[in-house]
């Protein structure tokens, strides 16, 4: 059991920097995911954690213990991989001992560690077969199996289910849940589906091109983000973004006008400081967040050009008088027969010209 | 990747050991020893003595003259035989195609030894099977070892059974590597198997022909034993004495290595032209 | 039959009729090996033509044996081949390993020193190389001195280093977290899956070695130390000497060879075309 502190973690490549400072507190026990798109720096940073590549910049600890320069077996930690890693030339259980035996830990402890991990993941009936004549999920089993068997402060997942198809890994997604709930050992898993880093993690990290862009609980990311990036990261489908200027500023906060569309105005409130009068600023709705015609704060006529039929739910791909693409969230019995439709703005979010965030 | 300087080197050690004492140290040595003249005792350091040798001797020009001859004919010819073999033998028509590879192939593993003798019966005036078959089609006979233009040719045909096969593998592999679906869009564009092979194989395949012509020409530049044994230390008169056989004849029959270092450096010039020309020819378009 | 089937029909019969006589003439020399060794010396010099085999091996056998211990040498040749290539494939392994596994300092100048070797002409070294282990190690007419300096082998390197870097890394980072040492990861996991490329490697450096002719020719001079091809080679070119002989170990240098080429012909492939898909 341990948590693990990134203080400043860089990682460099000759003169490429694609980690910058990295400041990442997780405690022990905790499901933190790390998100972003590909190329973001989060497996890289898995890596620094793992041992696998130098550290170029910062401090790691695991378990209040400075590790950059501790061999990676000696960071209790274990890893699951992407590819499994499977040994194709050994059976599951030769998989799940290797380490143990290779490293020198008394035969009886690893035999019981083997058969605890196997009786947890239910691969006990498959020990004598190789991976090659596994399924895909079961091979995920033994991948996950063999980090169980190092019985490690942590546990690191990268993209764990990315080769499996979608069924199984909702299947596996689940799995991984009860695992966590079982051991509650500390884990850190790495993906780039933002469904995935919603529904295991306790508290999620969004990267991007290397900086940390927020860290927080999946709903404080998605009810509260605090830019443009993570506001469109979080949440399927993405948030619909919408040029808009400030048409002007009260007590409460300020008047915002859509591009194109001075009849719909929306006033946020507003605790910072507020931009001038005149200048650009991003509405962010997103197609939950659409209303019928006078539900909410504004109203706005768009045009329809795609119907997506769920089932429960619809889709709208439309177009405003401005030309800018929106997706609108319907209950499938509210869709329109018609080609332009008038909704509402529900709920909305502020950004400035550099996508920060305004509040 | 991590940085791992100290366990990299211990795989490596042993390797490095090796080309340390047995490459390293002679490619310099050799270089100083061609520098002296080694038929006194002690050696003495005397610069011109045998390069000074090098640009006047007639042997020296012989030699050079008749590796390169080989070079310029047999090198282009077993190249296009062998492409011609990998062509075939990938062709979907053929049948028995394992009878056929093997028969290409077989020379590949046979010593150089072990061949020379049979090509030197097989070859032999009176009793060899070749001129008793030309004879038996009213040919006739062929003196192959009196007279150097059939000396050479024999020892042309000989490197080529040897090596056509070997460096079929290795065209025929590249050949496999192209994806079949070039092939197949091409013929739905009404590519004909010919244009084909010119317009989509060749192209694909200029590093793999490069990388066999540019062995080929290091191995035929360095040809000992074919002279040595068929044509009998390279007869007739010096008729197929190649470089490597006036290493062989000035180094250790006549011990003077100053002057086989000077002979091996020569080598070693056309070898890095030769390079040098394949890096040119296989750079990557802008 | 359709237009289509039938032009195939004669593509397939007009390579058929190129290829095999192309075939014959290249297995001639092979089968005439094989007639010759069984044909008593006045058989092969004499007028007729013959392309069958006689049943003169043995005679033939015996007068090489007369004429130099062939059995000998092919003892010595077996051995030496053995080491030579158990040796070599833990060099070039190990060294592949290293260059495709390991980030470290002055990787680029080893690969170029690898790379820059294929194209040197072995003739720079062999002066050289001669002095160093004859005059000064006093080491000709050893077995050491037939195995050791050709273990510098640069294509088995590079061989080896494309077989290891094709393996995916996850394999062997799985096991660095384990805490498995990585000479062990080396030997437990890289090489066993290395099986089939070290299989090609085994086959092409046994036979570089069984067939190795000028380095042996020149170290292993004296009677008693030479190898099979040198004894052999000895002979030819003798005025009063059993060409029957001769062609017996010819046969008995090539046959073996032949069979191993059959019967493991995928991996004898794959290690001569490994040069084609760098």
């Amino acid at each position: 059991m341990a948590n693990v502190t990134l203080t400043n973690v860089a990682k460099r490549f000759g003169a490429f920097e694609v980690v910058h400072g990295a400041n990442i507190d997780i405690r022990d026990g905790e499901f933190v995911v790390f998100v972003g798109p590909s190329g973001c720096g989060k497996s890289t940073l898995l890596r620094m954690i793992a041992g696998l590549e130098d550290i170029s910049g910062g401090e790691i600890a695991i378990g209040g213990k400075v590790v950059n320069d501790v061999e990676p077996a000696d960071r209790g930690i274990a890893m699951v991989f992407q590819s499994y890693a499977l040994y194709p030339h050994m059976s599951v259980e030769q998989n799940l001992s290797f380490g143990l035996r290779m490293t020198g830990n008394p035969k009886a402890d690893t035999d019981r560690r083997v058969k605890r991990a196997a009786e947890i993941l239910r691969i006990s009936e498959l020990m004598e077969r190789r991976p090659k004549k596994l399924s895909g999920g079961q091979r995920q089993r033994v991948a996950i199996g063999r980090a169980i068997v190092r019985e490690p402060q942590v546990f690191l997942f990268d993209e764990p289910l990315s080769n499996l198809d979608a069924e199984l890994r909702v299947q596996m997604r689940v799995e991984i849940s009860r695992l966590h709930k079982e051991l509650g050992t500390t884990m850190i898993y790495v993906t780039h589906d933002q469904t995935e880093a919603m529904t295991l993690a306790d508290r999620i990290v969004v990267l991007r091109a290397g900086h940390v862009e927020q860290i927080g609980r999946p709903l404080d990311l998605y009810d509260n983000p605090d830019n443009i990036f993570v506001a469109g990261f979080v949440g399927s489908p993405r948030m619909n973004f919408i040029k808009a200027h400030i048409a002007g500023r009260d007590a409460k906060g300020v008047l915002v006008e859509l591009a194109g569309e001075e009849k719909t105005r929306i006033v946020q409130p507003l605790a910072g400081p507020a931009p001038e009068t005149g200048s650009t600023v991003i509405v962010g709705v997103r197609p939950e967040h659409f209303g019928g015609a006078g539900e909410g704060d504004a109203d706005l006529t768009v045009a329809i050009d795609v119907v997506e039929h769920l089932g429960g739910t619809s889709f709208l791909y439309a177009r405003t008088a401005h030309g800018e693409d929106v997706v609108i969230q319907r209950d499938a019995a509210r869709v329109p027969q018609t080609s332009e439709v008038t909704v509402s703005i529900r709920k909305s979010y502020l950004f400035d010209e550099k996508g920060l965030r305004l509040r | 990747m991590r940085n791992r300087n100290a366990t990299a080197y211990r795989f490596l050690t042993p390797y490095l050991l090796i080309f340390a004492i047995f490459w390293v140290w002679p490619i310099i040595s050799s270089f100083m020893i061609s520098f002296q003249a080694t038929r006194t005792v002690p050696w003495r350091f005397a610069p011109g003595f045998n390069w000074g040798r090098l640009i006047g001797d007639p042997a020296f020009f012989n030699a050079l003259k008749n590796t390169l001859l080989i070079l310029v004919i047999q090198v282009p010819a077993m190249i296009a035989l062998a492409m011609l073999m990998a062509v075939l033998l990938n062709s979907p028509l053929l049948k028995a195609r394992g009878l056929y590879r093997f028969a290409f192939f077989a020379p590949v593993v046979v010593g150089e030894v072990a061949y020379s003798a049979v090509f030197r019966l097989m070859f032999s005036l009176d009793f060899g099977i070749v001129n008793k078959l030309l004879n038996s089609i009213g040919l006739p006979k062929i003196d192959w070892f009196s007279n150097v233009t059939p000396a050479m040719a024999l020892i042309m045909i000989a490197v080529t059974w040897r090596w056509a096969g070997y460096n079929a593998i290795i065209l025929l592999a590249g050949m496999q590597s192209i994806p079949e679906d070039v092939y197949e869009a091409a013929t739905l564009d009404r590519v004909s198997k010919l244009k084909q092979f010119f317009y989509i194989t060749l192209p694909l395949l200029k590093p793999v022909i490069v990388f066999c012509a540019v062995l080929s020409i290091i191995g035929t530049m360095q040809l000992f034993t074919e002279p040595f044994l068929i044509t009998e230390r390279g007869g007739p008169g010096g008729g197929t004495e190649t470089l490597g056989l006036l290493l062989y004849r000035q180094g250790f029959r006549s011990l003077n290595f100053g002057y086989a270092s000077a002979v091996a450096y020569t080598m070693a010039g056309l070898a890095i032209a030769i390079t040098l020309v394949q890096l040119w020819l296989t750079r990557e378009p802008k | 039959m359709s237009s289509l089937a039938s032009a195939r029909l004669k593509r397939s019969i007009a390579l058929h009729l190129f290829l095999t006589p192309l075939a014959l003439i290249w297995l001639f020399p092979l089968w005439m090996m094989v007639v010759f060794s069984t044909m008593p010396d006045n058989g092969i010099f004499s007028p007729g033509i013959e392309l069958l085999p006689h049943g003169n091996f043995i005679d033939n056998f015996n007068n090489l044996q007369r004429d130099t211990d062939f059995v000998g040498a092919i003892v010595i040749s077996v051995c030496v081949a053995v080491t030579y290539t158990f040796l070599s494939v833990m060099l070039t392994s190990m060294a592949g390993w290293a260059l495709a596994r390991y980030q470290f300092v002055g990787k680029g100048v080893v690969v170029a020193i690898i790379l820059g070797t294929i194209t040197l002409p072995y003739a720079v070294v062999l002066i050289p190389q001669f002095i160093m282990v004859a005059r000064d190690f006093k080491l000709a007419n050893t077995w050491v001195a037939l195995i050791v300096p050709p273990l510098f082998n640069s294509l088995g390197v590079l061989f080896m280093r494309q077989s290891f870097s094709m393996m995916p890394d996850d394999l062997f980072d799985a096991a660095r977290v384990e805490g498995v040492k990585e000479w062990r990861i080396y030997v437990f996991i890289a090489l066993p899956l290395a099986r089939p490329m070290l299989a090609a490697l085994c086959i092409i450096l046994f036979l570089a070695s069984w067939n190795n002719y000028l380095w042996p020719l020149l170290i292993n001079s004296q009677p008693g130390s030479m190898t099979a091809p040198v004894a052999l080679g000895t002979l030819i070119g003798l005025t009063k000497v059993s060409w029957g002989g001769i062609m017996a170990g010819a046969v008995m240098l090539t046959v073996p060879m032949l069979i191993v080429f059959v019967l493991l012909q995928r991996h004898f492939i794959a290690g001569i075309a490994a040069g084609a898909v760098k």
